[in-house]
């Protein structure tokens, strides 16, 4: 008589990789696993894919040997979660996840237009709880870069974590990756609006 | 800027049957998809799983020839549920589901004690949604039988329908199925 009898299946990380593998997924069909939960994305427009690709160019140079990045690619975030992150910064190169998806990224970015609530309040939390140490959203509804950094447990968080730290940059301002020691990027650059 | 561009995924009922045909669950996980929505039962104690052989052995006598009786097996509901209720009764042999799960039950039955409320609310709407004509909830709570009937459409229930009609029963009444109307069941058999 204690509590209700049903409860929504949650998924595991390797009951995941398993469904992927035997095929379970129509092609079209974008999933996520994000703390058990199987969220199916939206298709994207222009604009999402424009942001994506100007924080790759912008990482890929300041990320240069010894660091992987790639786009919206699977990381094995913990034993409930394998979010596609729309930019993911992770240590080694290609070679080093050929057997497994980068389970400990430096760096994680999603490009927010529709997705911005959930961007910050479920996958910030999601990300929070896997200690990934930098979370980037590039705002394209606001025009901004927001930084997440320092991980903290708070009980009113989605998934129990939420960041510290924000901070909202403009397209005046600069952003230094926290792996990338002293290097700074203009905000603009990762905005698509500041495109001539 | 209209929706939210992550939700959980919706699984259709060929997707779902798929997913078991690959072995995507674990031995023993008891999956149920509702609307689309892929759910697990906890394991139920000792009162529940009498009552469930209770019904069965009622509704079994009081079928048949011609009626399966099955106990906690799926059924092919609709486009997006394929529940596993307590107990289906469906027309033929049980030979006549080899190759695909009952599609249109006359009477479901579903035990409740920590469920009362999910099986009132949420499997009524699917149940009548499907239009399931007889549903019946025994009452472990208030140790009662509560039949429902005539699906009919209503915006504000969950799935967009429920039944219209809703009797209570009490152990010293009887109960008849719908599609047996003149096999009367004390409730008493039915009930712990």
């Amino acid at each position: 008589m204690t509590r209700a009898t049903l409860r929504a299946k949650r998924w595991t990380r390797l009951e995941y990789e398993r469904l992927i593998d035997l095929g379970a997924f129509r092609s079209g069909d974008q999933v996520e696993l994000l703390g058990g939960n199987l969220m199916v994305c939206e298709p994207q427009g222009t604009p999402h894919m424009t942001g994506i690709r100007m924080a790759e160019e912008v990482l890929r140079r300041v990320f240069a040997t010894g660091w992987e990045v790639r786009t919206q690619a699977p990381v094995a975030l913990d034993d409930e979660s394998e979010p596609e992150p729309d930019v993911v910064v992770a240590p080694g190169s290609f070679r080093d996840y050929r057997h497994a998806h980068p389970a400990r990224p430096v760096l994680l970015v999603e490009v927010a237009e529709a997705s911005l609530e959930s961007d910050r309040e479920h996958k910030g939390s999601v990300y929070a709880r896997a200690q990934v140490p930098e979370y980037w959203i590039i705002n394209l509804v606001d025009n901004v870069l927001e930084v997440y950094r320092d991980p903290i447990v708070d009980s009113t968080a989605p998934f129990g974590w939420r960041y510290g730290s924000i901070s909202r940059l403009g397209a005046g301002d600069f952003v230094g990756p926290m792996a990338a020691g002293q290097v700074r990027v203009a905000v603009a650059d990762l905005l698509p609006s500041q495109l001539p | 800027m209209t929706t939210s561009s992550l939700r959980t995924k919706h699984w259709s009922r060929l997707e779902y049957e798929r997913l078991v045909d690959l072995g995507a669950f674990r031995p023993g996980e008891r999956i149920e998809l509702l609307g689309g929505a892929l759910l697990v039962r906890e394991p139920q104690g000792g009162p529940y799983a009498t009552a469930v052989g209770l019904v069965e052995d009622a509704l079994r006598e009081a079928f048949g020839a011609g009626w399966t009786v099955r106990g906690q097996m799926p059924i092919a509901l609709d486009d997006d549920s394929e529940p596993e209720p307590d107990i289906a009764v469906v027309p033929g042999r049980r030979r006549d589901y080899t190759r695909g799960h009952p599609a249109h039950p006359v009477l479901l039955v579903e035990v409740a004690d920590s469920s009362l409320e999910l099986d009132r609310t949420e499997k009524a709407s699917l149940y009548a949604r499907a239009g399931v004509a007889d549903y019946w909830i025994v009452n472990l709570v208030d140790n009662i039988l509560e039949v429902y009937r005539d699906p009919r459409a209503d915006p504000h229930a969950p799935h967009g329908w429920r039944y219209g009609s809703t009797t209570t029963l009490r152990i010293g009444e009887v109960v008849a199925p719908l599609a047996l109307p003149d096999r009367t069941i004390p409730v008493a058999d039915l009930l712990l």
